[in-house]
This record gives structure tokens, sequence and C-alpha cells, in this order.
């Protein structure tokens, strides 16, 4: 187990330093000048130059790269063009927004998406199964930014618990507060704020997760080992919550596992529509201002995140399935 | 146990629910569109910056809601009469929010600051011809100008004053200080900013104890917030197509107001078929003004004219205008020797979906007149890129902002040797008269008469076609009182400490 975790460790070292050169060549080759667009319209030639050198930007690109490259692996991913702020310290201060984001919304999905999965699939044909699978086509093909915008004006504006924008407390250090000192306003301060953001992110992860789970949870249902329990005279109720489950959510860790991380990056959208402060909105602003400190020390964030969230998904298969074991 | 662990949740969430996020009445709460990118008015070019730079930190000077230059911190002012010197006389009793004097200091060192080359500031080119800096005693301060600039004022009036002994601390563009009505107590980017009244300003007491800003990105979110109540009061950025049910409704007030900043088509002036100029007044003529504004601008804004602001005593109705008119630039094609399909054409303009409307329309009204427009929309960073440092288009579609004096408006974009004449337009005459322009007195009448040529002959030659005028517009609760819309955003919070909550 530990030297495969190890073993896979290494091999993600190849694959940042790839995605680090192939974000350093997007970003210096594609159009657009840092500098000239910090300076604004009325620069002059020898400003831009002077700027340029500041920054490196006048080296050759290897060298460039190499700079950067060795700050990086020493924790300096160096300082933003536009607003002179490190940007470890930029992406930090964003991180725990995305996270509560992106954790609270893939709990909402599991908790609405397998539970009508199950019932969809043990009540096969049933209204129960036509209506689960209704919500979840609506799960999916509803876009995020317009679920946001609607559960603004219909449920926001009406419902006064729920705020319409922004973020305020913190989900984590709520329920640390709950556990250590008996107090919820944190907690509820920070779930008043997530709850429809993470909503409607979760929404189409829901959707998709109920219909793996009913399809993959029917595949196993049709198994020989399940027929040979109902034999054995068990109840339905551990039959297929206990025997069918663990085995029909193999599938669905993968893509909650692939999903979470993915929304690590940022939900642009649901970040912007509920102005959540989160990294997403900050690189896709560095993008359009080329601030390239950012961009490449964002996009590396996100990379290595992606990759431990790979991993841990890859590793909790073991835990579903005792059959697989990692050596 | 149980039992007593969901009594417990209930009381936590009614004590929850009696801490709504409602704006409280001691706190006056700002919508904001973008997040500032630093505080620093040094270093800053962007008007979310400066809306909250300008409720910290002052000016000399600023502009009214008329666009007229009053008394900030500077009381009077007066230029020498070889207008080579500039001299302020400055507010006495001033202190920094840590309580120190404001003294001229303070300003020798803003401004030799912004004008030292190693800084890189942005703004230098506002202050290029400044010369030296002379503090006279401590409420008089002499800007010596190398050669005359007349409108060095209107410059000192976008940049505000920083003070000396905090000016260089490291942390400055984050946690600066200030004279202004209100300090900064946190900021966390991208969410809200928050600030308390400075009982000490000089223009009395802020009526309001707490003021705080907050960044709200998308517009339909920062309506639909505005009206639950969770903000007070934004300016710009109001969905265009609800401003109507807005006007109507009698809790909200619509205030709109004429803004400094335009957008227009761009041409190069140098390559193939629009070097000639009537084939670039054929352009100006299928510009269809009037339906842009009202469909696709909703009603915001007012048809284009030519490169100063209305609000400017400066701008001149009485030049050409080009209606919309497929039959009159057929005609002047004719005349410039070209027949259907003699022409193509390629227009940029990068993602904005106004401006991609636009080029739409522009290439539908350009075929009916035989002139084939070919339509590119790239990324922002790219597209500028192309306009300002190549000439490989044809016709691009931009907007200037903050255009706050004719020299400002004019110099840069339609000189010869301006910075920003992307479309390399060359005229001996015109640039005469912006070279004069900028060395008499702008309250004279000779000034009003020489940017009204200038104007004149712009529009005339059609280097830009110019397609709409901006236009602010704020919204608030009828309960908020002593406010009026800006016609430049970056000065909309300057008098924030007379507004009221009434309620």
């Amino acid at each position: 187990m530990y030297r495969y975790i190890i073993r896979r460790l290494i091999q993600m070292v190849p694959l940042l330093i790839g995605i680090s050169i192939l974000v350093f060549l997007l970003v210096h080759l594609s159009p657009g000048d840092p500098i000239r667009m910090l300076l604004g319209e009325d620069a002059t030639e020898e400003d831009v130059e002077r700027l340029n050198a500041i920054y490196g930007f006048d080296l050759p690109l290897h060298i460039q790269y190499f700079r950067w490259l060795s700050n990086a692996l020493r924790g300096n991913l160096g300082v933003s063009i536009r607003q002179g702020i490190p940007v470890t310290t930029l992406i930090f201060e964003r991180m725990g927004a995305t996270l509560e984001l992106a954790i609270v919304s893939v709990i909402i999905a599991i908790l609405l998406g397998i539970p009508l999965g199950i019932v969809a699939a043990v009540k096969r044909g049933s209204v129960w199964d036509y209506l689960s699978m209704i919500v979840a086509l609506l799960g999916v093909s509803t876009p995020s930014f317009w679920l946001a915008l609607m559960l603004l004006s219909h449920v926001a504006l009406k419902v006064e618990f729920l705020p319409m924008f922004g973020r305020d407390g913190s989900v984590f250090k709520g329920l640390w507060i709950l556990v250590t000192q008996f107090r919820a306003d944190e907690l509820l301060t920070g779930l008043r704020y997530v709850l429809l953001p993470a909503f409607s992110i979760g929404a189409s992860m829901m959707a998709i997760i109920t219909r793996l789970t009913r399809s993959s949870l029917l595949e196993v249902l049709g198994k020989d080992y399940i027929r040979t329990a109902r034999a054995k005279g068990l109840g339905d109720r551990i039959v297929v919550l206990k025997h069918a489950l663990r085995n029909a959510l193999l599938p669905v860790i993968t893509i909650v596992g692939i999903q979470f991380g993915a929304m690590l990056g940022g939900a642009v959208v649901t970040e912007t529509v509920f102005a959540w402060p989160g990294v997403g909105r900050l690189i896709v602003n560095a993008i359009s201002q080329r601030d390239f400190p950012i961009i490449q020390g964002g996009v590396l964030m996100m990379a290595i995140i992606f990759t431990m969230v790979n991993l841990a998904v890859d590793l909790s298969y073991a835990l579903v399935n005792p059959r697989i074991r990692y050596d | 146990m149980r039992r007593q662990l969901s009594w417990l949740l209930v009381v936590a969430l009614m004590l929850g629910l009696t801490s709504m996020a409602l704006a409280q009445s001691d706190t006056l709460v700002i919508g904001s569109g973008a997040e500032a990118i630093g505080l620093d008015p040094r270093l800053e070019t962007d008007v979310p910056s400066f809306e909250r730079i300008n409720v910290i930190m002052e000016p000399l000077v600023k502009f009214d809601v008329d666009m007229n230059l009053v008394p900030c911190l500077a009381t009077d002012w007066s230029f020498s009469d070889d207008a080579l010197t500039l001299t302020f006389q400055l507010r006495e009793g001033v202190t920094w929010h840590d309580g120190e004097p404001f003294t001229a200091a303070d300003v020798k060192y803003t401004f030799d600051w912004v004008l030292d080359p190693a800084n890189a500031a942005p703004n230098r080119g506002l202050y290029a011809d400044v010369d030296k800096i002379e503090v006279v005693d401590d409420n008089v301060v002499s800007f010596h100008l190398s050669k005359p600039y007349s409108f060095l004022l209107n410059n000192i009036a976008r940049i505000s004053v920083v003070p000396k002994h905090h000016g260089d601390r490291e942390d400055f563009r984050q946690k600066p200080i200030g004279t202004g009505p209100y300090s900064l107590v946190s900021w966390t980017r991208d969410d809200r900013m928050v600030l308390k009244a400075n009982d000490n300003y000089w223009g009395g007491k802020p009526k309001m104890p707490n003021l705080v800003f907050r960044t709200i990105p998308e517009d339909s979110t920062r309506l639909l917030a505005f009206e639950a109540g969770e903000i007070d009061i934004f300016q710009g950025g109001v969905v265009p197509h609800e401003i109507q049910r807005l006007e109507e409704d009698a809790r909200y007030v619509v205030q709109r107001a004429p803004g400094t900043g335009y957008n227009y088509l761009g041409f190069n002036t140098k390559v193939g078929a629009l070097s000639n100029v009537r084939v670039r007044q054929a352009m100006s003529h299928l510009i269809n003004r009037e339906g842009i504004v009202s469909r696709i601008l909703n009603g915001i804004g007012s048809p284009g004219i030519g490169p100063i602001p209305k609000a400017l005593p400066w701008f001149n109705p009485d030049v050409p205008r080009y209606e919309y008119s497929p039959d009159k630039a057929e005609a002047l094609l004719k005349e410039a020797g070209y027949g259907p399909g003699d022409i193509k054409l390629r227009l940029f303009t990068n993602e904005n979906p106004t401006r991609m409307r636009i080029a739409e329309i522009l290439q539908f009204e350009a075929q009916r007149v035989g002139i084939e427009v070919e339509v590119f929309i790239e990324e922002w960073g790219a597209y500028l890129s192309r306009i300002q440092e190549t000439d490989d288009f044809d016709i691009f579609i931009l907007g200037w902002s903050g255009q706050l004096d004719p020299d400002r408006a004019m110099i840069r974009q339609f000189h010869t040797d301006g910075a920003n004449n992307y479309g390399k337009y060359s005229n001996k005459h015109l640039d005469t008269l912006l070279d004069h322009g900028r060395t008499i007195p702008p309250d004279s009448q000779e000034s009003i008469d020489i940017y009204g040529l200038a104007q004149e002959i712009v529009v005339r030659e059609v280097p830009y076609g110019f397609i709409n005028y901006a236009e602010e517009v704020g919204l608030h609760h009828t309960y908020i009182k002593n406010w009026t819309v800006h016609p430049y955003a970056a000065g909309a919070w300057q008098d924030v400490h007379l507004m009221v909550k009434e309620k």
C-alpha cells in the first residue's frame, strides 16, 4: 500500500513538470502583453522595456521557465504583476472558500443522488423510478448559471434566511466551534451562505450520481451472489444496502472524484453569479489581465490537487471493495 | 442526548435567523461590479480601485457632478502668467487618519514618486511636463512645468494625495491611510471592504458610521441583492432592460447622467479603401446610431457625435452629423470610385456582447451597399495587442472612458504622434490646433474655439466612426438621501460622508 502511494507520488513529478511547461508556453506564446496591460494606454516604450526587464520577460523563454521552476520548487510562485501580492497568498486566501463550496456541493450531491438512485433501481419501472429519472434528467440538462439565477430570484429573494451573494463565516470552522465550544452560530452562518451556490453546482453532479447508482445497482442486483443472498433468506434492506450497494458504488466513486477535482479548479460561473470569493474567479481574471504568475501558479496548484484527488479515489476503491489491493 | 442536540440546533437556528444579512441601519452598503486591484492611487488605473480609493484618500481638486473642478485638499490655485507654474493653497487643519497633519510635503512626495521613472507608475504620462515640485511652505505647493500645459489641473484631480510617512510602507497598497471621510478597517478581496467613519473629517463628521463595499461581478445578482435589501446603492452595471421597471417602482430611485466615455469604430486610415476619406464617411453613414442605442443598449446612452463628451464645456454640437443612410453611403462610395464588391474589410472586436452585436449589424449594413465585412472576434488581451502593436486590421471597435478634458480626449487619439493613434491618422492642421490648445487657459473662449474646430476636423475626416456616448446609471433605495450620480464613475462616492439612510 505505502509502496504504491510512493510510486504514484513519484509518477506525479513528470506529469506536473509537463503541465507546467505546457501552461508556461500557452501563457507566453499567446498574444497579449502583461506589461502593456499594466501600464495602460499612456505607456512609453521605455517604461515597457524597463518593466519587462524587472519581471525578466526580456530573457529567453527557457531561462524564464527554469527561473520560475526553481522558485516554484522552493515554494515561491512569484508575485502578481497587477496586484503586487505573492501568488501563494492570493491562492491560499481563496482556497478555503473553494474547498468549502466543492465539499458541500459533493455532500449535497451524494446525499440526494445515492438514495434517489437506490430507490429508482429497487423500484424499477415504478412511479418512483420515473420520478427519480426525471429529476436526474433535469439536473443534467439545467445549465448551472441558469439554475443559480433561478435559485436567486425564486428562493433567496423570498427566503430571508438565505442571503443573495457572498460568503460569511466558514462551515469547517463552524463545525470545529460546534464540537469544541458547543456553539452553532458560525456553522449556521457558513451554511446559509454556501447552501445555494453548493446546490446549484451539486445539482448536475447529483443527477449523474443518481443515474450511475441506478444502472450500476441494477447490474449488481442481477448477479448470482445476490440471488444467493436472497436465497439465504436475507431481508431486502440488507441485500441491497449491504451486499449490492458496496459493489455498485465503485463507478460512482470514480465520477465523484473526477468531478470533485474539477470543482477545486473553481466553479467559475457559479462563483461569479453568487459573488463567491473562490480560486476560479482569481484565475479567470488573471487570464484576461495576462497576470502570468497567477495563471502559472494557479494552474500548477490545481494540477497538484487534481492528481492528489485522483490518488485518493484509487485508494478508496480498496476501502469499498476488499478484493482490490494495492501492493 | 439526541433530543438535546436537536433542541440545541433549533435554538442556534433561531439565533442565526435574528442576525440576517440585511444591511444594518448604521451601515451603508455599496455594491460594485469588480474588485479593486489595489488602493494606491499612484499605481492603479481602473475605476473600481478609484471608487474605493476616493473615499479613503483625496485629491487636491476634484470634479463635482457637473464636471466642474472644485476645491478638495487645495482651497485655491492659480497659474502664473507664463503658464509655467501652478500654485496650490492647501486646506489648513487637515489630518491623516493617524492624526498626523497633512502638509505640502505630502503633495510633493506623491507626485515626485509618480514622476520618478524608477517607479514605473502607470499614470506618469499625466504629469510628463512637470519639471519640479516646490514646497513653498507647509500650506503652499507649486508645480513648475517645462512647457505650458493648461490641463495639468484636470490631471491632478485624477490622483489622490498619499501620506509621506506611510507611502513607502510595503503593504500601503493593501492598507492605505488617507485624509478622506472613511478609513479602512478590513479588506477581503473579491468579497468585501469594510470602512469606518473618520470623525475628524475636515468636511464634517460622516453621517453613516460604517461603510461597506461588496463586490458582486454578475449584474443580475447585484440587482437581486439590491432588491432583497442586502445592498443600498450602486452605480454602473444596472441591467438595462430592468431600468424601466425600476424607474416605475416607488421603492427605488434610478439616476441617470451623461457619462465621460464613448464607443467608436476605429479605421486604419493608411491602407486600402479606408485611406480614402469618402469611404470612411460612407462607413459612418452606415452606423445606425439610434437603432443601436435603443435596441442593443436598451436606451442607455445616446448617439455618438464626436470625441468630446456632452458633459464638458468644449463639446461642439455644430459638427457635421452622419445620419444613418445607405443611400448617402452608396453615393459617397461611387464618388470615391468604388462599386459593389470592390471593398473587402476585416473588422475586429473582443468578446464583448454589445460590440459583437454592433459588428454584426455593421456587417449587414455594409453588405447592403456592396462592402464585404468579415468579422473577427478575439480574446481581450490578444485583441488589444493587435490594435496597439500592429496595423493588421481595417476596422476595430473600442471605447474610451474618463474623457475629462479636450486635450486628453484628442491629442493621444488624433495627433500624428499620438500614443493611441492606432489608425495612423494624420492631419497637420489638426496637429497644430491640438499642440496650441494645451498651452492656453482652459476657461478662455479661445480654448473653446480651438477645440470646437478640432472636433469639426475629426468628425469631417472620420478617423473614428462615433457610435454612442456612454451614460452613467445609479440605483438606490428611496431611503438613501444626498447622493447624485456622477458622470465620472471613479468619483461616484467622493461625497459619501453626506449620505444618509432614513429608515
